[in-house]
């Protein structure tokens, strides 16, 4: 279990991280969210002591970090790939990691099989591919056979079977009760791989809670309808339950009524309908919606689209 | 605090809890002498020391002419000497910047973070670093020397001049000059723990051994003569050529002194600062 309470850090005036609480439970995958710069990776880097607060704390399963005799046993972290000398050979690195904390060499190679590194374990680690450096990264981190597991972007520059064999591979060590803490900027992958979800933004904890409630939240039942008598459609529907926006001439879209509710009414009233398309925000557009005013390198465009950012409040409303 | 995990995983499955072997020094010895002997950079370092020194006893031993004189019987030890640890004095260089990437490299490919991560205490990274790094230059140094005066003894004998391994008089300088040698590889750890960079490191290391003495030599001030025997690698000479005017344990305690000031810094930088 990781534990941080008001965990601040700063740099000069810049606050990367802004008084954040948070718990990861054992037993589940936990997702860390956010677009980037939104201090994920500063805050992984404090859990393992890299990096000194500013201000509060964050505990490993009730102990600072560093207070742990057997470290490595604790956490097995991957922080990025390039965290390994690039003139040594992979099964050296692993050896020289393993024997701070005498872990015999039958376990280095017992992750090199288990990280599929086998082939390129004698070269040196400098020729590695981005792919082959974050397998060995994910072996380093499983060397302890640590109670914790954090992995910042582990399935960063790795193929689909890779993508894939690393989600397997986390389910079924948090399946054994360990607590695992994972990053990514992909909310796609966190759909499929994580329980639960804590989502930074600006470095604010801006949502924690399960992955299915975030989806819920985000997913909005609308009706796309397409007519050439929109005005007269819209009046059909006044009641406050319901509610229509025309975005064009004869397009409309309609919250707060099945499709085949909307057909029927019209198809009573004789109103011809050219098009009638229930619409749900995905889990991207949703994560969009929510990170909208918290993300901090915007490639320009919609900033200030009021909409969006009372869709934001709504949703960051609903997930808190 | 059990009840709140209870009622909040999905599942009755019992929290994994870490078990096994933990962080010691032999362990973290074991492993700055793996991450030490696998990087080329090493073999290369040690090897160069060992062949230059070999090289020059016998060019320095060969092309000595003493147009027929006789060296006296006390002068001839000191003759081993010179002729034995003159490698040091280029090997010296090679130990810095040895001393110097042995920490660097961590930092600029990023494997620090690896090593910090490992041992979070981070102190005991630096102390078993300079402890591998002090054993392996002095092994390497006493190899040079040894090596280098059994190149030197038959050429030197046959211009009549011999000493004993045995005798104190040659046997102590030899030693003192290994551990000048395995000094400076830790003096320079600290200096690239301070700077954090390969380029910095060699050039601060390379600058106090070569440039400070010359430098001060063009002071004409009598203070800065009086602190010539103070400069790191004058006081590292003088311990086994007997060149200077202080006792050889006085040397080693000067350049004992250089390498605390730099570990010093050192521990104090890598504690406090964000990796």
């Amino acid at each position: 279990m990781i534990q941080a309470q008001s965990l601040t850090k700063r740099y000069g005036r810049k606050t990367a991280v802004d008084a954040v609480d948070f718990t990861v439970q054992p037993g589940r995958v936990t997702g860390f969210l956010g677009p980037n710069g939104a201090g994920k990776s500063t805050t992984m880097r404090m859990i393992v002591g890299l990096d000194r607060p500013s201000h509060g704390s964050v505990t490993v399963n009730g102990k600072m970090y560093r207070e742990h005799k057997a470290p490595l046993r604790e956490v097995g972290v991957l922080l990025d790939a390039k965290a390994i000398h690039t003139g040594r050979s992979a099964y050296n690195h692993l050896l020289a990691m393993a024997a701070t904390h005498s872990i015999p060499a039958s376990r280095v190679k017992e992750v090199i099989e288990l990280t599929g590194l086998e082939s390129v374990a004698r070269k040196r680690v400098g020729g590695f591919s981005l792919g082959m450096g974050q397998r060995l990264g994910i072996a380093a981190a499983l060397l302890g056979d640590p109670a914790t597991l954090i992995l910042d972007e582990p399935v960063n520059g790795l193929d689909p079977e890779g993508v894939q064999w690393v989600r397997n591979l986390v389910r079924h060590l948090a399946g054994e009760g360990r607590t695992i803490l994972l990053s990514s900027h992909l909310m796609s992958e966190m759909a499929v791989t994580a329980d639960h979800l804590i989502v930074l933004g600006r470095g604010r904890v801006i949502a924690d809670a399960p992955v299915a409630d975030l989806i819920g939240a985000a997913t909005r039942k609308a009706v796309r309808v397409r007519t050439p008598y929109a005005p007269e459609l819209a009046a059909l529907f006044p009641g406050p339950d319901v509610s229509v926006t025309r975005s064009e001439n004869d397009l409309l879209e309609i919250v707060g009524l099945s499709a085949a509710e909307i057909g029927n009414q019209a198809a009573r009233a004789g109103i011809a309908l050219h098009e009638l398309t229930p619409i749900s925000a995905s889990l991207e557009e949703a994560y969009m919606a929510l990170t909208q005013n918290d993300v901090e390198y915007r490639t320009g465009g919609s900033a200030d689209d009021p909409a969006a950012e009372h869709r934001t409040a709504d949703l960051q409303e609903s997930v808190r | 605090m059990t009840t709140t995990v209870a009622s909040t995983a999905p599942a009755a499955t019992p929290t994994f809890v870490a078990s096994g072997s933990a962080l010691s020094l032999a362990g973290l010895l074991r492993s700055e002498w793996i991450k030490l002997r696998s990087v080329r950079s090493t073999i290369w370092s040690y090897a160069t020391v060992i062949v230059i020194s070999l090289l020059l006893a016998l060019l320095m031993s060969s092309t000595l002419t003493l147009d027929g004189r006789q060296v006296a019987a006390s002068d001839q030890a000191s003759w081993m000497i010179q002729v034995s640890t003159f490698g040091i004095i280029f090997g010296q260089l090679i130990v810095a910047v040895l001393g110097v990437l042995s920490i660097s490299g961590e930092y600029s490919t990023g494997m620090v973070r690896s090593s910090l991560t490992a041992v979070p205490r981070r102190l005991p990274v630096l102390a078993a670093k300079a402890i591998v790094l002090f054993v392996c230059t002095y092994i390497i140094g006493l190899v040079s020397i040894v090596g280098s005066y059994l190149v030197a003894t038959p050429i030197m004998a046959g211009k009549g001049i011999s000493a004993s391994l045995t005798d104190p008089d040659l046997f102590l300088p030899l030693m003192s000059a290994a551990l000048y040698l395995s000094l400076v590889a830790v003096f320079s750890l600290g200096l690239g723990t301070i700077l954090r960079s390969s380029a910095g490191g060699i050039a601060a290391a390379l600058g106090v051994i070569l440039l400070l003495p010359t430098v001060l030599q063009l002071i004409p001030a009598e203070w800065v003569a009086d602190m010539m025997p103070y400069i790191l690698s004058n006081a590292g000479t003088d311990s086994f050529a007997m060149t200077g005017t202080m006792e050889p344990w006085q040397n080693i305690l000067i350049v004992l002194g250089w390498v605390a000031v730099s570990l010093a810094g050192a521990a104090v930088l890598l504690k406090r600062r964000d990796a």
